[in-house]
């Protein structure tokens, strides 16, 4: 058996993974990054729109400051994040972007002089001055007060990642590609690493690490209908509800954003209608205005896709080979605009559907976008159960995004996190010393390689497990959408319970042998849904509406009773998990209130420690 | 062995494969503007004996003929040389460039191949070209006649002038690239350009080939 | 209904000592919008489970699945089974070592090129997270950007027949990194820095000028104008030296 031995193990190597090893490193740590594709080709390569920082350079980001910017990062989360936490973020992002800026994004800069934009379709004027010419500029994204979030073009996650991972070669971090972690290595209380499986070979190996860090990703592939890329399966959380110990903070918590394209779910921005693109469905008639007299197409992202959604369950939407879907129309927006301003939505249609824009319309309907639930953590990163044990990126739950994150605040939260907390696994690192236990090693590479073998003879059945995940995309996407109520939930739950027991009986048709994708995913495929039962579960638990959590029964934003975060793990041998609550936040420095957009229904919090007149009064720093 | 450089590795950036390559460069513009004056020599033939005679005769008086004859051969040989290191003479390397062709199916890359393969017959056939030119010096239209009129030579200058003008052709194209004077925006232009030259210069010497077995009596 | 669509595909896995390299042909019906991410992912999931081949981002920004197509290099997620004729041959990309099917190890290799090329901004610089960040045009961040949009799918390299022939060959995605930093001010090299790694045989000049490279890459970079500015830059930096030595002041 091959073995590793490292200070640290990152189980990750997208900007997150990257930015922490990074850190450890330039404090003198050996660290590997474990990636299952080369770590280029991460996940965070795909973010284009921009990240949130606030510099405040551009005219129309004028005044900003880390304040402003945490506002809107609270208010965004619906009041779900840990205060501390986006306090901490919204202060680091601006010497994050700078950071990065020095070690080579090519980022987008102030042009001095007079420029139009668009809002809503009408064409405006903004004019820059003079002495910001050349500093970092920013555009506009939903639910910020000001123009905040930083840009290279529409390539932003891929000069991050690209920038990062020079970092890397630089300082000459191993990064084992192609390599997946399949299973931690613990005693209970102290990790010491992971066993993973070389997706070159199909070997099992060992690595054993003083600190091991959680950065996969998220794990928007439990749905059938993502933006997210192929792998982000959630195989980070599943290595630590596996654990039966460290719990999975707010998995109920999915966003959805309303175009992907059909059949690829491929993104396509949300300028389309910003600019005056309309939505329609199988007769060709639009239908937001029906539902939203006021915004119409213009509603927030979770709106919108609601009533996509509901317009769709009304038989309304155009059936496919891949499904149900409805059209996104902006032929009217005329060529020029077109090829102009949304060069990259022609692009996409070209590209990838065959559809020229210009002449037909765009076959779109809403996806999952983005999971703001993961592996729970303190405000260091390091996992709740484990010592040795963190996790940042999207793979955490942090918690600064609470149960909504807004656009551009995630690709900040992985340098932002990937730099605070790398720092902090550094100091434990300094003269941390631990022993690697034989018998523990051995342990979990005999289960692994137990597992690998029964799914290979088909010890425990013959189970497909592409149709058992397909399945479970489904149980996912029909109960634990955009739109939830109790009786779909119990559904979802009650089916993805039987789906659980099929996945147990997992086994292959082909031979196993080598890089086997089948058997990769023979691997994973319990885990997942174990995952997606927590997903199901928490949200059928969680009576209330919040954020990106939408429950058709429960209207409310119930901050009395619901001003906390799930906290789900799984003991070995149950059918469901266990779920434990906690307080959103210790530091309530905005106390709840209203978020100033999407409807507004809320039974207040009587909590004095929390409402700001308590004996504790808040903590401002 | 070490990783360790060695004292004699540490010093500055080994140049030569620079000094090489823009001397290939060289060597190549020189042997270009040698074959396009070369097809005015020849070529005025076409019209009238007297002509040809009169630029060999210009030649041969003012030495040029007897100097940079051999001059052209050293060239000829220095441009062999360098632009030998780009062929691949490992069989396992051949074939891989012409699966590769074959596989990949794009005209600059088979007029790679074109280019190599014709080096090989020039180098041959050139040299034998040369060879019988230059040790029966004086040049002259008549001589020349004689020559093409006897036993193999025409066959030898139809198979020998097609694989030097596209050799010429595809080198003049290939040294606007690699140099970066042909770019994106100009090079299907240019390179339409090229076709037509090559074209041209093609049936100038066919026309001279013709005259020379038909019209002139080598008399 | 759509064509009946014949993949000609290639089969090999390296692990299995059992297995020899050969073409297996599967069939599918086309459907609409059809690219070959769906194609082949239908054909794993309802044929052969064991069929090696390379998704993440399945929007042509990842790098990660780029195979022969018909023999031409290009990324298999973008590419619509509408513009291709029924017979459609995959192979995986030649020069990079093979996995199995159509699977081949580019991370390693893009490790060692981007070591090679020291693909990072070297400056003495030290990071002042106190300080504003140092000013740049935005015109020069965009033509820098321009450059970096390269995805490293490795398409330039396959179609690159000198890299076919000489593995050790740099490759133009190599070429367009150097130009990208001697492009960037924050970077300080000097010209004979920059020359060390790429003034020989294994960088700009082996190059034969073959634009398989500019032909094929999916991100449309200008491969050729850099290559062709880098041997200038760096054959006009040999050639100064040359005099300096032998015309010393
Ligand atoms: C289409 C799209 C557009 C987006 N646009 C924006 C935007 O404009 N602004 C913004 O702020 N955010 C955006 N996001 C969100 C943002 O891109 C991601 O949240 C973020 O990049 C996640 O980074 P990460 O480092 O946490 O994970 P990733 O980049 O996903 O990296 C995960 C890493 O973990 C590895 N890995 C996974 N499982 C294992 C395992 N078991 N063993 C070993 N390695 C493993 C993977 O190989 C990979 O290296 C977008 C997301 C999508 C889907
Ligand atoms: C001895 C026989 C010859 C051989 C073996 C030969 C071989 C080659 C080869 C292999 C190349 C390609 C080099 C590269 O791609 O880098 C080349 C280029 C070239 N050849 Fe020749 N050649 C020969 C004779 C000639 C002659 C007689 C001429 C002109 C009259 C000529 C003109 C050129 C030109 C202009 C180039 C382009 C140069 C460059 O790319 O730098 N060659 N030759
Ligand atoms: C200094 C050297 C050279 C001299 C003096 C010379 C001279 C001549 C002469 C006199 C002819 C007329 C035919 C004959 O007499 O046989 C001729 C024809 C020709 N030569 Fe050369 N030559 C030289 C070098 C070359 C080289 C290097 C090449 C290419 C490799 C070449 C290619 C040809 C061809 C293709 C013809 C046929 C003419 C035509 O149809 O245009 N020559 N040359
Ligand atoms: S230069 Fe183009 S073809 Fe080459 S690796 Fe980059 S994106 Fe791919
Ligand atoms: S294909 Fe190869 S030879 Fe040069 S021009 Fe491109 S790198
Ligand atoms: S899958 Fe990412 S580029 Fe094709």
């Amino acid at each position: 058996m091959e073995t590793f031995y490292t200070d640290l193990l990152c189980i990750g190597a997208g900007l997150a993974g990257e930015r922490v090893a990074v850190e450890a490193a330039t404090r003198g740590f050996e660290t590997i990054c474990l990636s299952i594709v080369p770590p280029r080709r991460s996940h965070s390569s795909a973010a284009q729109g921009g990240m949130q920082a606030s510099l405040g350079n551009c005219c129309k980001g004028e005044g900003d400051c880390p304040d402003v910017h945490f506002s809107d990062t609270v208010k965004g989360s619906d009041w779900g994040c840990d205060q501390e936490v986006a306090r901490m973020f919204a202060e680091t992002a601006p010497i994050a972007v700078r950071e990065m800026a020095h070690w080579g994004i090519p980022w987008n800069r102030v042009v001095a002089g007079k420029s139009t934009y668009f809002k809503g379709g009408k064409e405006f004027e903004k004019i820059e001055s003079k002495e910001k010419e050349g500093l970092i500029t920013a555009r506009d994204f939903g639910g910020t007060a000001k123009w905040r979030t930083c840009y290279t073009s529409d390539g932003t996650g891929h000069t991050l990642l690209f920038t990062m991972d020079n970092q890397v070669v630089k300082l000459g971090v191993s990064v084992h590609d192609r390599v997946e972690a399949t299973a931690l290595i613990h005693d209970g209380e102290t990790c010491i690493g992971a066993v993973a499986r070389c997706l070159k070979t199909g070997k099992l190996r060992v690595y054993l690490a003083k600190a091991t860090l959680i950065a996969t990703g998220g794990y928007g592939r439990l749905y059938r209908e993502t933006t997210n890329a192929v792998i982000c399966d959630g195989s980070g959380s599943i290595l630590a509800l596996n654990t039966g110990i460290v719990p999975i903070g707010n998995p109920e918590a999915v966003q959805f954003h309303p175009t992907g394209i059909v059949p690829t779910n491929i993104l396509v921005t949300e300028g389309c209608r910003g600019d005056g693109g309309t939505l329609k469905d199988v007769n060709g008639e639009r239908f937001m205005h029906i539902y939203e007299p006021e915004k119409q197409e213009l509603a927030s992202r979770d709106v919108v896709s609601r009533w996509m959604t509901h317009h769709i369950r009304k038989g309304l939407g155009v059936k496919s080979a891949y499904g149900d879907h409805l059209w996104l129309d902006i032929r009217h927006l005329g060529a020029k605009h077109i090829k102009t301003k949304l060069r990259e939505v022609e692009e996409i249609c070209n590209e990838f559907l065959g559809v020229d824009p210009i002449t037909q319309m765009i076959p779109v309907r809403p996806c999952q976008h983005y999971s703001m639930g993961g592996v729970r953590t303190n405000k260091d990163g390091a996992a709740y159960g484990l010592k040795g044990l963190f996790s940042a990126g999207e793979a955490a739950c942090w918690d600064m995004h609470g149960l909504n994150r807004l656009g551009g605040n995630s690709l900040a939260e992985t340098i932002v996190a990937g730099r605070i907390v790398g720092q902090k696994v550094s100091d434990f690192l300094e003269g941390y010393e631990v022993d690697f236990k034989t018998a523990i090693i051995g342990d979990a590479v005999k289960k692994e390689q137990e597992r690998i073998d029964a799914v290979i003879r088909g010890r425990d059945g013959r189970e497909n497990v592409y149709e058992v995940r397909a399945a479970m995309q489904d149980a996912l996407m029909e109960g634990v959408g955009i739109f939830r109520n109790a009786e779909d939930l119990r559904k979802a739950v009650e089916k993805l319970q039987t789906i659980a027991e099929r996945s147990e009986k997992a086994g292959l048709r082909s031979s196993g042998i080598g890089a086997n994708p089948e058997l990769a995913l023979a691997l994973r495929i319990k885990g997942m849904v174990r995952l997606a039962l927590c997903v199901a579960y928490a949200a059928e638990q969680r009576t209330e509406s919040r954020g990106c959590h939408s429950r058709e029964d429960f209207k409310e934003r119930n901050d009395r009773d619901w001003l906390k975060r799930t906290l789900a793990t799984w003991k070995e041998g149950d059918t469901l998990p266990t779920l434990n609550y906690e307080p959103n936040s210790k530091v309530w420095e905005i106390p709840p209130g209203e978020r100033g957009y999407g409807s507004c229904q809320i039974i207040c919090c009587e909590d004095p420690d929390v409402m700001g007149c308590g004996p504790a009064s808040p903590a401002t720093n | 062995m070490s990783n360790q450089p060695t004292a004699t590795q540490i010093v500055q950036p080994v140049r030569t494969d620079a000094y090489l390559d823009t001397l290939q460069m060289f060597t190549g513009v020189a042997l270009i503007l040698f074959m396009w004056s070369h097809m005015i020599l020849v070529a005025s033939v076409n019209l009238g004996p007297g002509v040809m005679n009169a630029i060999a005769n210009f030649l041969e008086e003012t030495y040029l003929a007897q100097t940079g004859g051999p001059l052209i051969a050293l060239i000829f040989l220095v441009h062999f040389v360098l632009a030998a290191r780009k062929i691949p003479f490992r069989a396992k390397e051949q074939k891989m460039m012409w699966e590769h062709s074959v596989r990949f199916n794009h005209l600059d890359t088979w007029l790679w191949n074109v280019q190599a393969i014709t080096a090989m017959i020039i180098l041959i056939m050139g040299s034998v070209h040369m060879w019988t030119v230059l040790t029966n010096l004086p040049i002259s239209a008549a001589k020349s006649a004689a020559r093409v009129q006897t036993g193999w030579w025409l066959l030898f200058y139809i198979i020998l002038l097609p694989m030097i003008e596209l050799h010429v052709g595809i080198g003049f194209y290939r040294i606007g690239v690699k140099w970066g004077w042909i770019t994106r925006s100009n090079r299907k232009g240019l390179k339409r350009f090229e076709n037509k030259l090559t074209l041209v210069f093609v049936t100038i010497g066919l026309i001279t080939l013709f005259t020379l077995y038909f019209i002139i009596n080598p008399a | 209904m759509g064509r009946s669509l014949k993949f000609n595909i290639f089969r090999y896995n390296p692990e299995d000592p059992a297995s020899v390299p050969h073409m297996e042909t599967f069939h599918l019906e086309e459907t609409d919008a059809m690219t070959l991410f769906i194609a082949l992912n239908r054909i794993r999931e309802e044929q052969d489970p064991s069929l090696q081949f390379d998704f993440m981002c399945r929007a042509g920004i990842c790098g990660s699945c780029a195979m022969l197509i018909n023999g031409r290099p290009d990324l298999a997620c973008h590419t619509k089974t509408k513009g291709l004729p029924e017979e459609i041959t995959l192979l995986p990309l030649p020069v990079f070592k093979l996995i199995g099917d159509l699977s081949v190890d580019t991370g390693t290799w893009f490790r060692a090129m981007n070591e090679k090329v020291q693909s990072w901004v070297h400056t003495d610089k030290v990071f002042d997270p106190q300080a504003p960040e140092e000013r740049m045009e935005n015109q020069l961040a965009e033509e820098i950007y321009e450059l970096e949009r390269c995805v490293e799918c490795g398409c330039c390299v396959a179609a690159c027949g000198k890299a076919n022939m000489r593995p050790e060959f740099m490759g133009a995605v190599a070429f367009n990194r150097i130009a990208r930093f001697m492009m960037d001010p924050r970077d300080q090299r000097t010209g004979d820095q920059y020359f060390e790694v790429v003034g020989n045989e294994e960088g700009i000049f082996g190059c034969l000028g073959l634009l398989g490279c500019e032909d094929v890459c999916p991100k449309d970079i200008p491969l050729q104008d850099q290559l062709g500015l880098l041997r200038r830059k760096m054959g006009w930096q040999s050639v100064r030296h040359l005099f300096s030595k032998l015309l010393p002041e």
